[in-house]
């Protein structure tokens, strides 16, 4: 199917919030109760609209734990956009929130837009995290915010499509420079002249090789 | 040498060194004006060759099979047999274990830019919770051209052709197989030995099942060598590395098939593991390799097949067959190019049959171009490729003035097998085997691969049992990033702030030690099923497989409680080297073994295995007295 635009998501944030239940909310609007861990990184893919462009969601959804750290931190670059996830009912998670940010800010471009998402909105009777504590969060730390939950769907439309517009709305702002595809937008392939399959730069092979 | 190089740079522009890419042109220097042309022609077949055929239309990464890429003929002359209206054998693919079946998911795992590090979602999709890592070039093809496949399967004799076996009961014996192939120029050959290669291998091991067989009542073909003209003593395990290199022949002389009916461009590199009957089998074709890392000490299992670490071999072919040079190549090997006016002085020269350096004079006949030319990395075999062992190729031309010189029958499939008797040897948690293609061995060396493999254990010692399963996938992690790196401002870094490889990498970490118990498991399965399916007594023959000091460690190690005490009957296997042996008498008997011969025998055997077992005869002695 053909899009305007392509943004690459990443979703972040400790292991167990949920990050790829939300991600399988999204693309397959269904919940699996009991999740394997996520080892490495895993991919989804949505189309949505945003004011009559068809724009295709490209979502790599990461390992929470610890030790899979130094690898998520490499899929941070090219992401237009990001969700940071937490677990209201696990206060660490939040506490956590602070190094995941810097994580996000020091690896990927300075325009990336980070939706903060305080996930399982629906384990009301074991919040351990109040809803203003995350918008103050959010608040200090320019993000926009929402309180999700990938069991009920509450919200997840919301938090993906909310990014993409801030992204979309970038781009009309000319913040995003679309032709860099390190800024993890790309132009779709009836909408660009070249090929977008092909990686910017460092094509060549052997054939580059110039003359001593 | 560094004289030499600047020398040939007067001449001859090579290009500036791919480490990675093993088909880039070289030409020899009175080839100057062909070799313009013939860069501008290898640009656009680098560039068709890696958006070969096997693209759809659309441009999408799937294909579908009719491809119709109408560029691709007239540009890459250097390949013979090519039709654009061919179909590919197999769609491009990423290796099936890691469930990446959407045009979406592969396109993702191509990020150039982000050389995404990819694991199986499934931590349980490789036998032994073994690691699986992979990451795609940093630009120098569209595709990831490395592929990856495992197979877990079990040789039946009840599959096999009747006339092959006779067995009185059924066997069943497992193997697990893992492969990674090395693709260049198309991605069509490593796909399809992917796909195919463990079938061509359980063909063959099926040929030799009556021989693998650890069964007296399965009498071997081999065995009815008459007394005058006896045949030859064979070992299982040079049966199954035979069985691995004309499996590795055969799929590389279906590939040449393939290659008329199918667009399938390019070839590969092979490297082939296989656990079968307690040991470890590691066939290599190519510049992939196989270490097995024990604490911090790597075991290399395999050698690299280099136009280098193969220069004699391609020599002294060179040297035998002339023809195949062409008039245009030499299988001479000099301390630098010869050029016209070095002819008539005294140059440093190596030739087939010499492994140390000589003066010879130069005559016009040594300005052709060497058969190997370049060092290390850089070196290439007939100016063209950098690999010597692997599949496909068959249409690859050296460049040369009438174009009639093939890489094959330089480039061959033979792999060379080495063996780690896994059974015997003293296993332990600490023992990986690491089989990555050259992406990770390029820049990591055996010692930081071992090093990694070491710390990664030691990162989940505490770790419960749920979590220990992760530790091979995070292993193969960690070594694929030591290899990738980070991209610091436009280039690819490693930790120590050294060049980190440009070309797909591709890692799989396996855990010997659960190999070692698990066929442990089914040894005492089978010998608890040699219980209860007591053979008969009619065709004991005495050409059994597995020496009696296998069966006496395997007894000792894997003490079964429940089937004591063991009968006569659990005993019907005789050395395996002496399917005629003349040493051992008792292979010189009738094959109507009484139970009295089998006591003897056993005797014979316990005598070998030590003290032990001598509890145990007395309760046999008793029970075969019943």
């Amino acid at each position: 199917m053909s899009y305007a635009y392509l943004f690459k998501y990443i979703i972040i944030g400790d292991t167990g919030v949920g990050k790829s239940c939300l991600l399988l909310q999204f693309t397959d609007k269904r919940f699996q109760p009991v999740h394997d861990l996520t080892i490495g990184v895993e991919f989804g893919a949505r189309m949505i609209n945003i004011e009559g462009k068809q724009i295709k969601l490209q979502i790599w959804d990461t390992a929470g734990q610890e030790a899979f750290r130094s690898i998520t931190r490499s899929y941070y670059r090219g992401a237009a956009g990001a969700l940071l996830v937490y677990d209201i009912t696990r206060r660490d998670t939040f506490n956590h929130l602070t190094t995941w940010l810097e994580d996000a800010r020091q690896h990927s471009n300075s325009n990336m837009v980070i939706m903060l998402i305080g996930n399982k909105s629906d384990l009301e009777s074991r919040r351990d995290v109040k809803r203003e504590e995350g918008e103050a969060f959010a608040r200090e730390h320019g993000l926009i915010f929402m309180e999700t939950s990938a069991k009920t769907a509450a919200n997840v439309e919301e938090a993906f499509i909310n990014t993409a517009r801030e992204i979309y709305d970038k781009i009309q702002e000319g913040v995003f420079d679309i032709n860099n595809e390190a800024n993890g937008i790309k132009i779709g392939p009836q909408h660009s002249p070249a090929n977008p399959n092909m990686p910017s730069g460092n094509q060549g092979g052997s054939s580059s090789g110039g003359c001593c | 040498m560094e004289v030499a190089k600047s020398e040939i740079c007067l001449t001859w522009c090579p290009p500036v060194p791919d480490r990675s890419d093993p088909l880039s042109a070289h030409a020899p220097p009175h080839l100057v004006l062909k070799t313009m042309i013939g860069r501008f022609r290898n640009a656009l077949y680098n560039a068709i060759g890696n958006l070969d055929v096997e693209n759809a239309p659309n441009g999408s990464l799937l294909a579908n099979g009719s491809g119709s890429h109408d560029g691709s003929s007239s540009t890459s002359s250097r390949h013979s047999f090519k039709n654009s209206d061919m179909k590919v054998k197999y769609a491009y693919q990423r290796p099936i274990f890691l469930q990446m079946f959407t045009d979406d998911e592969i396109q993702v795992t191509a990020d150039h830019l982000v050389r995404p590090i990819m694991v199986p979602r499934d931590i349980q999709i490789l036998p032994w919770f073994a690691g699986y890592a992979e990451a795609i070039n940093a630009g120098k093809s569209l595709r990831n051209e490395d592929q990856a496949s495992f197979h877990r399967g079990v040789l039946r004799t009840q599959d096999a052709p009747e006339d092959d076996l006779e067995c009185d009961r059924e066997w069943e014996i497992p193997y697990v197989y893992f492969g990674i192939f090395d693709g260049h120029a198309g991605s069509g050959c490593a796909v399809t030995a992917a796909n195919e290669l463990h079938q061509m291998v359980h063909k063959k091991l099926m040929g030799i099942l009556h021989h693998l067989v650890p069964d007296a009542t399965c009498p071997s073909s081999c065995g009815q060598g008459v007394m005058w003209f006896p045949s030859r003593d064979i070992s299982v395990e040079s049966l199954v590395i035979g069985a691995l290199e004309s499996a590795f022949w055969e799929m590389d002389h279906q590939i040449g098939d393939d290659k008329r009916r199918y667009k399938m461009l390019g070839g590969c590199t092979v490297l082939v593991s296989l656990f079968i009957l307690g040991k470890l089998y590691v066939a290599n074709a190519g510049d992939s390799r196989g270490v097995l890392c024990r604490n911090k000490t790597p075991y290399p299992m395999s050698f690299d097949f280099t136009p280098v670490s193969e220069r004699q071999r391609l020599q002294q072919l060179g040297f035998q067959k002339p023809q195949l040079l062409g008039n245009e190549y030499t299988h001479v090997d000099y301390c630098r190019r010869p050029l016209r006016n070095d002819v008539g002085k005294k140059m440093l020269y190596r030739d087939a049959h010499m492994t140390g350096w000589s003066y010879k004079e130069i005559t016009p006949d040594d300005l052709k171009f060497p058969v190997v030319y370049g060092e290390g990395k850089r070196s290439r075999l007939l100016a063209t490729i950098g690999v010597t062992r692997g599949f496909g190729d068959h249409d690859l031309k050296a460049q040369s003035q009438n174009g009639s010189v093939f890489i094959k029958p330089f480039l061959t499939p033979q792999p060379e097998v080495k063996v780690l008797d896994v059974e015997h040897e003293a296993i332990s948690e600490a023992d990986v085997l690491v089989m990555a293609t050259d992406g990770l061995w390029d820049v990591v060396s055996n010692e930081k691969v071992a090093e990694v493999v070491h710390n990664g254990l030691k990162l989940y010692e505490e770790a419960d049992e749920e979590r220990q399963k992760y530790r091979f996938i995070s292993i193969a992690q960690d070594l694929v990033m030591a290899a990738r790196g980070k991209l610091v401002e436009r280039n690819w870094q490693r930790n120590d702030e050294t060049p980190a490889t440009i070309d797909d990498i591709s890692v799989i970490a396996i855990p010997i030690l659960a190999y070692k118990k698990e066929y442990a498991e089914w040894e005492s399965e089978h010998r608890y099923k040699e219980l209860k399916y007591p053979k008969s007594a009619s065709t004991p023959s005495l050409n059994g497989k597995a020496s009696p000091k296998v069966l006496a460690k395997k007894h000792k190690e894997t003490p079964r409680t429940d089937i004591q005490p063991r009968k006569p009957e659990a005993e019907p296997l005789k050395p395996r080297d002496t399917l005629v042996a003349p040493t051992n008498s008792s292979s010189l008997k009738s094959p109507d073994t009484s139970t009295a011969d089998e006591d003897a025998l056993e005797a014979e055997i316990n005598a070998e295995i030590g003290v032990e077992v001598s509890a145990d005869d007395d309760q046999i002695n008793e029970e075969s007295v019943k």
